[in-house]
């Protein structure tokens, strides 16, 4: 498979394949194999992992999770995947979790606080009072720190950014660490496809209640066009929520209850966090975080 | 006449370079801002690329290009460098030390305050961490002759942290219990 992979990530490098990205060229197949499984043995697709492209570092079992039908309400186990333990049972780092959710919430945030120095306050130009002669303290402004309604010292100086980078593989092991919790708590069920039948979102609303997901579920395709039912179904539900894979991110997992995932995210995810963790020019995602860099 | 073709070839030189400054400043420069970088025009802007036909001729470049993963070592019964592959799983030891990416043992050496504190730090450990803490005091203190030794650990990230330069003794250990 390593052979495999690499192939096929190498016709990006041919002119041929130009327009096609990698990925798009992964789950291709991905997505094939998953059709001629369906479609000549409905009943089970057993989604084995296949350990010759990346051996696991960890001696952690692979973890197996049913792949579950979106065609109905009721129930039905499809088939069954093996998770690669690398990135679903890697050690639970709730350390590294909590440093991607304080970076999320902080990377973004733009402190609006202000405070006037004794310069913007208004007036204060003439000295109060003359230096000597009155018996009072000597004074040059009445908008100085020291008086009332004067200006303030070191006060917030608006707009703060809060913008810093968490290191690559800081971010890495959030994926990784937080995509295990979910699965080790049972947040984490994994569905064949969103091709949903009606645009209802009664139908949604009941397979939340019928499966138990919980008050709030993220559905994540690798894909990020997602088939007109299942949009106009979660459409009002500010509590259902669709994601690409490229978009799934530590703190939308924590926010949200269940975090459903598609068979093809599955594989997308899998195949771009081994990458990351077994690549070989992992040096060059170190070193500081340039604005103008690609 | 001579300091007229000096003079002529001089100024068709200043009019080349003059050219070739207005080249450059006139064409935004590829820089790595998406700012500076042109915008991606149609396919017919480009110049035409030949696919290659044949996949026979195309693994020859192939094996020019990097690997893109850490590839997986080549299986020997022995190596010269004195590396040597894992073998043990840890299933009797009740410990397990995963290898790195590199397919390295994971012992390290922190140095603070100038080189003043030494401390040797065991990775990716899984299992029972404090029974590999146990038997890496024992063999440190053995290399200590019986001194004892100070160690911490996190069992949380899966690490070992040990006073003083152990690696290569750890490491060796390690690498003897088939880790």
């Amino acid at each position: 498979m390593l052979k495999n992979i690499l192939g096929k990530s190498r016709q990006v490098w041919t002119p041929l394949a130009r327009g096609l990205s990698k990925t798009s060229t992964q789950s291709n197949v991905a997505a094939e194999s998953v059709v001629t499984a369906s479609t000549t043995k409905p009943a089970t697709l057993i989604l084995p992992q296949d350990y010759a492209e990346c051996a696991p570092l960890n001696r952690n079992a692979t973890r197996q999770a049913w792949i579950e039908n979106t065609d109905a309400v009721a129930e039905r186990k499809v088939g069954l995947i093996e998770l690669h333990p690398d990135v679903f049972a890697a050690q639970p780092r709730v350390d590294v979790i909590q440093e991607n959710v304080e970076w999320q919430r902080k990377y973004r945030y733009v402190s609006m606080a202000n405070t006037k120095t004794r310069a913007e306050v208004r007036g204060g130009g003439r000295k109060p009072w003359p230096q000597k002669g009155m018996g009072r303290a000597r004074h040059g402004s009445i908008r100085s720190p020291l008086f009332k309604g004067g200006g303030v010292v070191h006060g917030p100086r608006s707009p703060t950014t809060h913008f810093y980078m968490l290191p690559f593989y800081k971010r890495v092991m959030g994926l990784t660490s937080t995509l295990s919790v979910k699965l080790a708590q049972d947040d984490l069920h994994i569905i064949e496809n969103v091709d949903i039948p009606t645009k209802d979102a009664q139908f949604i609303k009941d397979i939340i209640a019928e499966r138990n997901w919980g008050l709030s579920v993220l559905i994540v395709d690798k894909d990020f066009m997602f088939p007109e039912n299942i949009c106009y179904a979660t459409d009002e539900l500010g509590y259902v929520n669709l994601m690409p894979a490229f978009g799934l991110n530590v703190y939308s997992m924590l926010k949200h209850d269940t975090l459903v995932l598609t068979v093809d995210a599955v594989k997308h995810l899998e195949q771009r966090l081994l990458y990351q963790l077994h690549r070989n020019d992992a040096t060059s995602k170190g070193g500081k975080f340039k604005l103008d860099q690609v | 006449m001579a300091a007229s073709t000096k003079l002529l070839f001089g100024s068709g030189l200043c009019h080349r370079l003059g050219q070739l400054t207005r080249s450059l400043h006139t064409q935004p420069a590829r820089l790595s801002s998406f700012r500076s970088s042109k915008e991606v025009q149609s396919l017919e802007q480009y110049p035409e690329v030949e696919p290659v036909e044949s996949a026979a001729a195309w693994k020859f470049v192939e094996r020019l290009l990097p690997p893109q993963t850490v590839p997986r070592p080549v299986a020997k019964t022995d190596y010269p460098s004195g590396w040597q592959p894992q073998k043990s799983d840890g299933s009797e030891s009740g410990y397990f030390v995963a290898r790195t990416k590199n397919h390295m043992v994971p012992v390290y050496l922190h140095t603070r305050f100038r080189g003043q504190r030494r401390i040797t730090v065991v990775r990716r450990v899984q299992g029972d961490i404090w029974a590999l803490e146990k038997d890496l005091r024992a063999v440190v203190e053995q290399a200590r002759n019986g001194k004892l030794c100070a160690t911490r650990v996190n069992e949380l990230s899966g690490q070992i942290h040990i006073h003083g330069d152990y690696v290569d003794v750890l490491r060796e250990h390690l690498k003897a219990k088939g880790f």
